[in-house]
């Protein structure tokens, strides 16, 4: 094998040697607190974690014992899990298709809207942008069946009082409308800079064709804006597969009545640290990630095949 | 005439929406205005009649909320700034410089925006066990100080940066650590200030993290303060939402400075 020219200057090593220092705090940080977790928590799933045992007399605290894939069988056997996985399927299959479609709608509003942009854009943004410790918090109180304004608001039109955040028929569509809330402006933002991207040109040669708004819109909006949805249509997929803390305030610290909005970041927190089952935790962790993983794959994939249909 | 009509449902779905979105924020604040007895009262008051600003303080009172924001300042600040310059060098050597093993980083990088930070939660707290970092400002900030996304963004932007400054800068005499502080960053401020930004109100909002590296009430910050402020009120409401108005009012403010950063950042996200 032949050594590339560069490979031998004195410069390119001199330069390689100052990036290094450059990289390093950035490196050593995502080593310790990214990368080397992501191996262990493979390494964790396969073992049994003591908080603190006694090992010839000695006590060794977060003591590892190597128990196979005895973690992942008792995951797959526990129905809770089953029903975490269950229930954040649910919620991501509801959840996901009404937020994109909102904010289809809404981005193309914004679009034509060109007065007062910046208010709806401000009041579109807010839930977004805000803890969401605070937020369900407000929620909670909206939800709340006898004093809530949204039961106020469904009483209008003649809907008995719901039990949102104790009822296990509701729980699941209580936190669908209060994320729903929440990402609707933020989708609608990325999807809006994309239209905003796109050539006023079609506009004006679909004119002269004598199209209507609503046809420009179905064959030259939404085809150029693919790219946009796609990735929005991914980034809340991923996002959405994580849900937790709304669930934790929402329900005070439970998973909803009868496990009924449990979810599989739930299942984490709850097995790691109310229970200290960190085996157990990691395990879970890693069907996490394999889920996510493959979402990322199937971006990828596609991105590069199509989507893009020009530039 | 079709015009005015299609512009008159434009604005009025939009601004019906607005008022969605901005309704429940309204109903926080109209709620920790009141009295108790107003707050249940059905149908419901908008506006409540004596504006009670002392639930304010009663809410700040019934829990240590000046510890808490301290925190939450502090610990906000120190990863924003530790962020931007890690996050500076990082993303100048991968835009400006040749070195060893470039591409093999990069791709190691970009694999880490596939890692759920909740998968790393475990063996998180294994580590920070070990160091002897558990109830610790260490924990909370130190592994915060790097953003994966922020080196993207600004690579971005350092690349637009002409290499005739650089090749200019070293005839002169300047070495490369000044050239990035003295001409890299005043040239990059809006990309800076995006990436700050995002970090300032990751850091503000962040509740997972907190909640599971500390146990002292000494180290709560603002959305931890809170959810342990919800078992202890129960559900006297005006009290609650004073509170949340409180946690939600400095994201807020900084916002309201700072939207067009903020959203052009957002929308740059699905750009690429």
């Amino acid at each position: 094998m032949r050594i590339p020219p560069r490979l031998r200057s004195r410069r390119y090593w001199l330069e390689t040697g100052q990036a290094y220092l450059y990289l390093l705090p950035a490196l050593a940080v995502l080593g310790v607190f990214v990368f080397y977790p992501f191996f262990n928590a493979f390494n964790i799933s396969f073992h049994k974690v003591y908080l603190v045992k006694r090992v010839g007399g000695r006590l060794i605290p977060l003591y590892m014992e190597y128990v196979g894939l005895s973690n992942f069988a008792r995951l797959f056997s526990d129905p809770i899990f089953i029903k975490a996985v269950r229930q954040t399927c649910i919620y991501v299959a509801i959840s996901v298709p009404i937020t994109i479609g909102l904010a289809l709608v809404l981005a193309t509003l914004l679009n034509e809207g060109l007065r007062l942009r910046p208010f709806y854009r401000l009041a579109y943004f807010m839930p977004y942008i805000t803890p969401v410790v605070a937020i369900a918090m407000v929620w909670q109180w909206i939800y709340n069946w006898k004093y809530g304004l949204l039961n106020y608001f469904l009483g209008f039109f003649g809907v008995d009082l719901i039990n949102w955040l104790n009822d296990p028929r509701f729980s699941l569509a209580a936190v669908i409308i209060m994320n729903v809330w929440r990402f609707v402006g933020y989708q609608a933002i990325i999807l809006l800079a994309g239209m905003q991207g796109i050539d006023r040109m079609y506009y004006e040669a679909a004119k002269v064709d004598g199209a209507t708004g609503l046809q420009a819109w179905r064959k030259i909006t939404i085809p150029l804006l693919t790219p946009q949805i796609f990735f929005v249509f991914i980034i809340s997929l991923i996002g959405s597969f994580k849900i937790f803390e709304e669930v934790l305030i929402l329900f005070n610290n439970t998973p909803g009545p009868l496990y009924s909005a449990m979810t599989m970041v739930y299942y984490i927190f709850d097995q790691g640290f109310n229970r200290f089952h960190f085996g157990r935790a990691a395990a879970a962790s890693v069907v996490l990630f394999g889920i996510i993983f493959l979402l990322t794959l199937f971006q990828i994939t596609v991105t590069q095949r199509r989507v893009h249909y020009e530039r | 005439m079709r015009r005015i009509l299609w512009h008159s449902f434009l604005y009025l779905s939009l601004t019906a929406g607005a008022a969605l979105m901005l309704l429940p924020f309204f109903w926080m604040i109209s709620t920790s205005l009141k009295t108790l007895a107003e707050a249940l009262r059905m149908p419901p008051v908008w506006i409540p009649k004596a504006l009670h600003w002392e639930n304010y303080v009663l809410a700040w009172n019934a829990a240590p909320f000046g510890r808490y924001f301290f925190n939450s300042f502090f610990i906000a600040i120190t990863t924003t700034v530790g962020e931007v310059i890690t996050t500076i060098l990082a993303a100048y050597a991968f835009a400006k410089m040749e070195f060893f093993g470039k591409n093999f980083l990069f791709i190691l990088l970009l694999g880490t925006l596939m890692i759920p930070g909740q998968m790393l939660l475990v063996p998180n707290y294994v580590t920070i066990k070990r160091l002897g970092w558990y109830n610790t400002y260490w924990a909370l900030i130190i592994p915060w100080v790097v953003s994966v996304f922020g080196i993207f963004l600004l690579r971005q932007f350092f690349r637009t940066i002409p290499d005739e400054l650089w090749d200019a800068a070293r005839i002169d005499g300047c070495s490369r650590f000044r050239f990035i502080w003295r001409i890299v960053v005043p040239l990059s401020r809006p990309g800076i200030g995006t990436v700050a930004l995002f970090k300032f109100v990751g850091s503000w909002n962040a509740f997972l993290w907190v909640l599971i590296m500390t146990d002292k009430v000494e180290l709560r910050t603002v959305p931890v303060g809170l959810r342990f402020f919800m078992s202890d009120v129960g559900t006297n409401y005006p009290l609650l939402m004073a509170a949340a108005t409180m946690a939600i009012v400095p994201i807020l403010i900084l916002f309201f400075f700072t939207q067009r950063q903020f959203i052009q950042g957002v929308a740059r996200t699905g750009l690429k």
